[in-house]
């Protein structure tokens, strides 16, 4: 077991990527925490306890911080998205996108890396989206490059104590991606093109996050820091031409 | 990451990096080749480390074919290619020969190019079994960054970078994952022979203070070791890493992370 008596927090872990995260640390021997807007959720598993947060508030971010004596593993994972341009978005979608994926990760950090044991690991869940834009999620490519930039900044400022990257997952199979399909006009033919784009002919899944995470937030990584490893199957590495004109 | 069953072949297999590449593909169960120009490698003396020695030039395309022909024979398949061998030559481009350039792509990137190339057909059959086979290139932090005095280095390992992210794209739909690491400094044969080297920026004076100075612009204060390159390829050799692919995966204390320069 990679990460036995190491005290873990998740945000975001209901569900998704986050799950994936908080579910791997368990199986590593980590004792994890994570949180979520809503109330717990029914088949969270039992070792993992849960604390009901809206990460975009500062003084709750404050207050459930000061629940913690030491911690050494953050894993802001917590994000929303809304899928508009510019000229569409509404001020209330900024505060949404902004709060959560942006504030959010801001306020766990301040809060928390004075919490962080020396050698401690603090793992942002950027994107793809934050190196290269997604057609109309104008808010959420921005929020997602700003966790890239405060990612480096912690490296820089809070190294050699703590260690922090951002993993930049691609395409993975949670939820929202079956949503984004389900709008397309022929939901199979983009799915299909989708895949042709990924040199591993594949989607993502939780656990390929995860399975990153567990290596980062280990003694493994002690090296690693202030970088964004993307995860993503290849797609990123190669030319965005549409591979039907092949 | 455990990688019982599965055959390794790492090239400079006998050099500061490779010698723990191997070591630790070997302590996770992997059958190790370690290839290199002589059994001492880049270092004076080896200690034998269990791994099967092959003698190869890389940059020779008989030696590369020769080399896969006996893991043909002996395993019939190959699950990890890791392409370590690499050389430096401490020079800008006005003090670089001609065959020093050339030198420098042949072992850098035709080394990478041939190995891959002949290495397929093995790593298309470990692919068959039902996992992925892992290719791990070298590249380094200077592929991005120019470090003084390194001028055909830097441009190999900028090479190295695209050639990784082509044959993850090529090779991907077959099961074979193809990614560099990017090492920044990492306290090897190779390091402490820059360190000395008048193309280096040092003023030629006290070694320990300049060493010392570039671990202090670290994020992390220290350089890293041949370990912490060596659990990267662990990783990313084993089947946890089978959705990583096409990256250039930089492992440097955070150095590159930082806007400020480097004052040696």
């Amino acid at each position: 077991m990679r990460l036995s008596g190491k005290k873990a927090i998740v945000t975001g872990g209901t569900q998704g990527i986050g799950r994936g995260i908080v579910e791997a640390f368990i199986i590593e021997g980590a004792s994890v925490t994570t949180c979520g807007r809503s109330t717990a959720p029914a088949d969270l598993p039992e070792q993992c306890l849960y604390h009901q947060l809206d990460v975009s508030d500062p003084i709750a971010v404050n207050a459930f911080s000061d629940t913690f004596r030491q911690i050494d593993i953050l894993v802001n994972n917590a994000g929303v998205q809304v899928e508009k341009t510019v000229t569409q978005s509404t001020d209330d979608d900024w505060d949404l996108v902004m709060g959560a994926n942006a504030r959010g990760v801001f306020n766990m950090c301040r809060s928390f890396i004075p919490k962080t044991s020396d050698g401690g690991s603090i793992i942002n869940i950027g994107s793809i989206s934050g190196n290269v834009a997604d057609p109309a999620m104008a808010l959420y490519n921005a929020s997602k490059s700003f966790v890239h930039g405060l990612t480096r900044s912690i490296a820089v400022d809070h190294g050699p104590h703590i260690r922090c990257n951002a993993i930049c997952p691609g395409w993975i199979e949670t939820g929202m991606l079956e949503a984004g399909f389900a709008t397309a006009n022929d939901p199979q033919s983009a799915m299909n093109d989708a895949l042709a784009r990924h040199p591993v002919r594949r989607f993502g899944k939780p656990t390929d996050i995860a399975a990153a995470a567990v290596w980062l937030a280990s003694d493994e990584a002690s090296f690693a820091t202030g970088q964004l490893f993307t995860i993503d199957g290849g797609m990123t590495a190669s030319s965005p031409l549409n591979p039907a004109l092949f | 990451m455990k990688l019982n069953g599965k055959v390794a072949l790492v090239t400079g297999g006998r050099g500061g990096i490779g010698r723990a590449v191997v070591k630790r593909l070997m302590k996770e169960g992997a059958a190790v080749y370690a290839a290199d120009l002589t059994e001492n490698g880049s270092l004076p003396t080896h200690d034998n480390d269990g791994s099967h020695f092959v003698q190869l030039d890389v940059s020779s395309e008989e030696g590369a074919m020769s080399v896969m022909s006996g893991i043909s024979n002996e395993h019939g398949k190959l699950d990890i290619l890791v392409n370590a061998a690499g050389i430096e030559i401490e020079k800008t481009i006005e003090q670089t020969t001609l065959e020093e350039w050339n030198q420098s792509f042949a072992v850098n990137v035709t080394g990478t190019f041939l190995t891959s190339k002949h290495s397929l057909p093995l790593l298309r059959k470990a692919a068959a079994s039902g996992t992925t086979a892992s290719i791990i290139n070298f590249g380094s932090y200077d592929g991005f960054i120019a470090d003084p005095g390194l001028a055909a280095y830097c441009a190999t390992k900028g090479a190295v970078h695209a050639l990784t992210r082509a044959m993850a794209c090529d090779h991907g739909p077959e099961g074979i994952r193809v990614n560099a690491i990017c090492p920044g400094y990492i306290d090897t044969p190779m390091l402490q022979s820059f360190f000395e080297g008048e193309g280096s920026g040092g003023d030629g004076g006290d070694i320990d203070s300049l060493q010392q100075a570039v671990r202090d612009v670290h994020p992390m204060r220290t350089y890293g070791t041949p370990e912490d390159i060596a659990n990267l390829v662990n990783w990313l050799a084993s089947d946890e890493a089978r959705y990583a692919s096409g990256q250039l995966w930089v492992l440097d204390g955070g150095l590159s992370a930082q806007v400020q320069q480097m004052r040696l």
